[in-house]
């Protein structure tokens, strides 16, 4: 097997404020193959989006730096590269594309102004060629009639449309590997399986590689090879998408998954939905031990789980997980979880 | 294309993104009007239709535009010299001959006052274009640097804060020693853009913050192309406001300098030195101080009401519906 096409090793990016250090990423590695779909999954605030945002080198600085770690696209550290050497990498060959619609494109701007702009910023075309481009774009990610779109105001198109001109300004440049962040959680949920349906042929047609970061196990289950489980600016579980769903392992990803809705189980229809009991725990100040120690309900056994941060472990072949008591090592289940 | 009634004719993008959020649109595929011609609809057709909506403002606005042609067209087709003296008519009151009346000097005051417009609203524009200009440098600059420059650029401006206007003002004029258009441009602009420069910074950081820079930014565009093209033109409504809210103070400030003669000197005029002319005679003459003080209201007024039309036509947030 090759080379990953984009490699993330033990990336630290923290928040220097006046409340303290905020670790929201810390220690996070994960690795993208060209033409694969990596899931990044995790409640708000779990550093999911820091991670993409570290990535690009988008990150707010200050007060946020990249205190450690390396992010290695095609073998080239990112994290070292100067302001102007990224901004080439930016849109070219990593491209974004953000969760709200409404707001993402600029509502002074036409939709052919803005995907000229982006065109022409990274290749030599001229106005026109960058224009035709442009009617080619919006015509691949489904906009009907999309001369007459060109000159329109974003305010004239719905969200779901917006978020097809994003997707058409994030591919203009043909770029390796694309990252999604939320890129439905503000559309309704007819236009989500459309959004996420064409995000899809779109990566299998170009051969992109594409990072998707949802909170919704829904996105995830539909577009996702791998999927890596963050919690609290840390990966506490990674493994095949099928795999997962199939053998959760960590407690917080049994949670996370009992926590949906089923139409199948009646269980769960009569019941209420099950959550998980207490908070993330701060950043500013981690707990020593394991994160998801004070909510997980196997912690406590005499194990020190509490105490000692577990590591990263290869469970299965392709299967980490971070925590003393995955579901294959555990007894028996304790009362009080619907996993 | 899905097409809901608030998307046509009304509302600037924020207000647009509250009321589509609201009211979703109709999912992608659902084709309401896909044959339908497109009427183009952007910012400032929007505002237009807004601002003549509003009467007060329009009327405010023609009322301005006679004015402005008054001052520029009157004095090249007035029958009589604005500058010739002539004491057989001094001090006459308003007449056929002489709507205005002539002021000690026999001089009428008709053709005077559109001089003396010329230049209080030419100095009033300069002044508030230099006003804007240094303004919205500096603040583009600090709100877009952020950090300790926006830190150090911030601290600066609030010490000049405590300088006050009109003696600063005078202090130029003596330094220059005397009124011309242009020493008056720099006496009233040199101590007046603060609060323009404050106003561009925070927008300019509100605007920092916004998806579509954010969005910029991910697709490679570098600094100088966020700025000119993401930022400065989203401020452009809040500016084109400022400059009819800078104005009255601006006029005010050359008409108050010339009335105490530290103005445009004699023979030309302003509507200030012309007030003061008036003030040495107003028992026996009063019209030669009320012509130039109802010019001075007027233009002012104008400025008012233009000012509160553009406001609610640029930025409809700010009107209560």
């Amino acid at each position: 097997m090759s080379e990953p096409l984009l490699e993330v090793r033990d990336l630290r990016t923290h928040f220097f404020t006046r409340e303290g250090v905020v670790r929201a990423v810390d220690g996070v590695s994960l690795s993208v193959d060209r033409g694969r779909t990596l899931g990044l999954v995790g409640e708000s605030g779990c550093g999911k989006s820091v991670t993409a945002l570290s990535i690009l080198g988008l990150i707010p600085k200050p007060p946020a730096r990249i205190v450690g770690g390396e992010v290695l696209f095609r073998g080239r550290d990112l994290t070292t590269l100067s302001e102007r050497e990224l901004e080439d990498v930016r849109g070219k060959q990593i491209a974004m594309v953000f969760q709200d619609p409404m707001t993402s494109l600029n509502p002074t701007l036409t939709i052919e102004t803005q995907l000229v702009e982006t065109i022409r910023r990274h290749t030599d075309a001229s106005r026109r060629e960058a224009s035709r481009r442009a009617v080619e774009l919006l015509d691949e990610v489904g906009i009907p009639k999309p001369e007459a779109r060109l000159g329109d105001y974003p305010h004239r198109l719905s969200g779901g449309m917006r978020q097809r001109v994003m997707i058409a300004i994030a591919l203009s440049c043909e770029p390796d590997l694309l990252i999604a962040d939320e890129p439905t959680t503000a559309l309704d949920v007819t236009v989500q399986a459309q959004v996420l349906d064409l995000l899809d042929r779109l990566r299998r047609e170009h051969d992109m590689a594409m990072i998707v970061i949802t909170h919704d196990m829904g996105v995830i289950a539909e577009v996702a090879d791998e999927v890596a489980v963050m919690y609290a600016g840390q990966i506490v579980e990674q493994a095949s998408a099928a795999a997962l769903f199939a053998r959760p392992e960590h407690p917080y990803t049994e949670a996370l998954l009992g926590a949906l809705p089923q139409l199948e189980d009646h269980a769960s229809r009569v019941g209420r939905l099950t959550a998980i009991p207490g908070r993330p725990p701060s950043l500013v100040e981690p707990p020593a031990g394991c994160r998801f120690a004070a909510r997980c309900p196997y912690a406590g056994e005499p194990d020190g789980c509490a105490e000692h941060p577990p590591e990263l472990r290869e469970l299965r072949r392709g299967h980490f997980v971070r925590s003393e008591h995955p579901a294959s090592e555990r007894a028996r289940p304790r009362e009080g979880v619907s996993a | 294309m899905s097409s809901t009634p608030q998307e046509h004719g009304v509302g600037l993008a924020p207000l647009r993104q509250r009321k589509e959020r609201r009211y979703p649109t109709p999912p992608d595929g659902v084709q309401t009007d896909a044959g339908a011609p497109i009427r183009a609809s952007s910012l400032w057709r929007d505002a237009w239709y807004r601002y003549v909506r509003n009467r007060a403002a329009v009327i405010a606005g023609v009322a301005f535009l006679l004015l402005l042609a008054y001052c520029l067209i009157w004095p090249l087709v007035s029958p009589y010299d604005p500058y010739a003296v002539d004491f057989s008519q001094a001090s006459e009151s308003p007449s056929l001959a002489h709507p205005f009346g002539t002021d000690q000097f026999g001089r009428d005051l008709f053709t005077r006052t559109a001089l003396g417009g010329r230049v209080s609203i030419g100095i009033g524009f300069a002044a508030t274009f230099v006003i804007l200009s240094i303004g919205v440098t500096y603040g583009a600059i600090a709100g877009f640097l952020g950090g300790f420059v926006d830190n150090g650029l911030m601290r600066v401006l609030d010490a000049l804060y405590g300088l006050p206007y009109l003696p600063f003002a005078i202090i130029v004029l003596a330094i220059f020693g005397g009124g011309n258009f242009w020493t008056m441009v720099v006496a009233l602009s040199i101590a007046s853009w603060f609060t323009t420069a404050r106003i561009v910074r925070g927008q300019v950081i509100t605007l920092k913050e916004n998806d579509y820079v954010r969005a910029a930014h991910a697709v490679g565009a570098r600094w100088p192309r966020v700025l000119l093209r993401h930022l400065l033109p989203n401020t452009l409504g809040v500016l084109v406001i400022a400059v009819f809210l800078e104005l009255p103070g601006v006029i005010l400030g050359e008409a108050f300098l010339s009335f105490i003669g530290l103005g445009i000197s004699p023979p030309d005029a302003s509507w200030g030195s012309m007030a003061q002319d008036g003030y040495r005679a107003y028992r026996t003459a009063p019209h030669i101080i009320i012509v130039p003080s109802i010019a001075i209201a007027y233009l002012i007024l104008c400025a008012n009401f233009i000012a509160d039309g553009l406001r609610d036509a640029l930025d409809p947030r700010t009107r209560e519906t």
